[in-house]
């Protein structure tokens, strides 16, 4: 009789696509940061990121959970579904993706671009808006669909061929 | 990781101050920071310095709530000092290009 608590993960070839893929479901309202980084902390150690590329990995993640919380759902309670694996992709290689579902009615309406260009001035300074320009500046690839009920986010992180010499940024 | 934020501290006289922080600075924890760190910004006060050798992870929150106490210490003419910051802090100061607004000291002196 086997061990109940070693059970089969195995996959079918046909879903072969879930192996290795963490998916979480949250409240975006509830304290998440311990679920947040434990889950970077899994995925940049399989990808092989050294300590800073994987503190900038944990910040785009943390920043990005932030402002769904606060923009999408207005600080309110709501669903956030994220899904991260490896996976090889034509346009960016190896890497590793973030999938970020909400289902807020608030849809996104800001500038990716001009959020990842802003330069701050000395003088003037502005708290807001540093959040995406991180996540933006951190990532390699930043993108965000607006769908009938709710957001789509994808964050891609390259990862490079001897990751461990260094960053890339 | 560190979901509390812990405050020291010291007045060096009536016009110098030190607060010392040991946690992560983040969404959770900057309130905190922000009600530690307003009451010092007064008139009288010469110098600010915040010491980061305690602080392993600061998020755009954490980083806001420095940039009012910039902002705090222009208004009442003082200096405001950041000492300490580890390479992950470092970076996100450098990522938000703010590296060189802030002054910024390599070492927190005992």
């Amino acid at each position: 009789m086997g061990n109940p608590c070693i059970q089969d993960v195995s996959f079918p070839a046909s879903e072969s696509s879930h192996v290795g893929k963490l998916c979480l479901q949250l409240n975006c309202n509830s304290d998440c940061i311990h679920v947040l980084r434990s889950m970077v902390a899994v995925m940049t150690a399989r990808a092989g990121m050294d300590e800073l590329r994987s503190n900038r990995v944990a910040i785009a993640v943390d920043e990005l959970f932030a402002n769904i919380a606060a923009h999408a759902y207005g600080g309110k309670a709501g669903r956030v579904e994220i899904e991260t694996c490896i996976c090889d992709e034509a346009e960016h290689g190896r890497a590793l993706v973030f999938d970020f579902r909400d289902f807020a009615s608030v849809a996104w309406a800001g500038c990716l671009k001009e959020a990842a260009n802003h330069v701050p001035d000395p003088e003037n300074l502005c708290p807001g808006g540093l959040g995406l320009r991180l996540i933006c500046k951190v990532s390699d690839h930043c993108e965000h669909q607006a769908l009938e009920d709710g957001n789509h986010w994808r964050l891609i992180f390259n990862i490079n061929d001897g990751e461990n010499d260094g960053c890339n940024a | 990781m560190d979901v509390t934020l812990n405050f020291e501290r010291e007045d060096r006289d009536d016009t110098h101050t030190l607060l010392r922080i040991k946690g992560d600075v983040t969404i959770h924890t900057s309130t905190r920071l922000r009600e530690q760190l307003k009451p010092l910004f007064t008139t009288k006060m010469q110098e600010v310095h915040v010491a980061l050798d305690h602080v392993d992870f600061m998020d755009s929150s954490g980083i806001a709530t420095l940039v009012e106490g910039l902002q705090w210490s222009r208004l009442t003419g003082g200096r405001f000092v950041l000492s300490g910051l580890k390479d992950n802090v470092k970076d996100v100061f450098s990522l938000a290009k703010l590296d060189t607004v802030f002054d910024i000291e390599d070492s927190t002196a005992a």
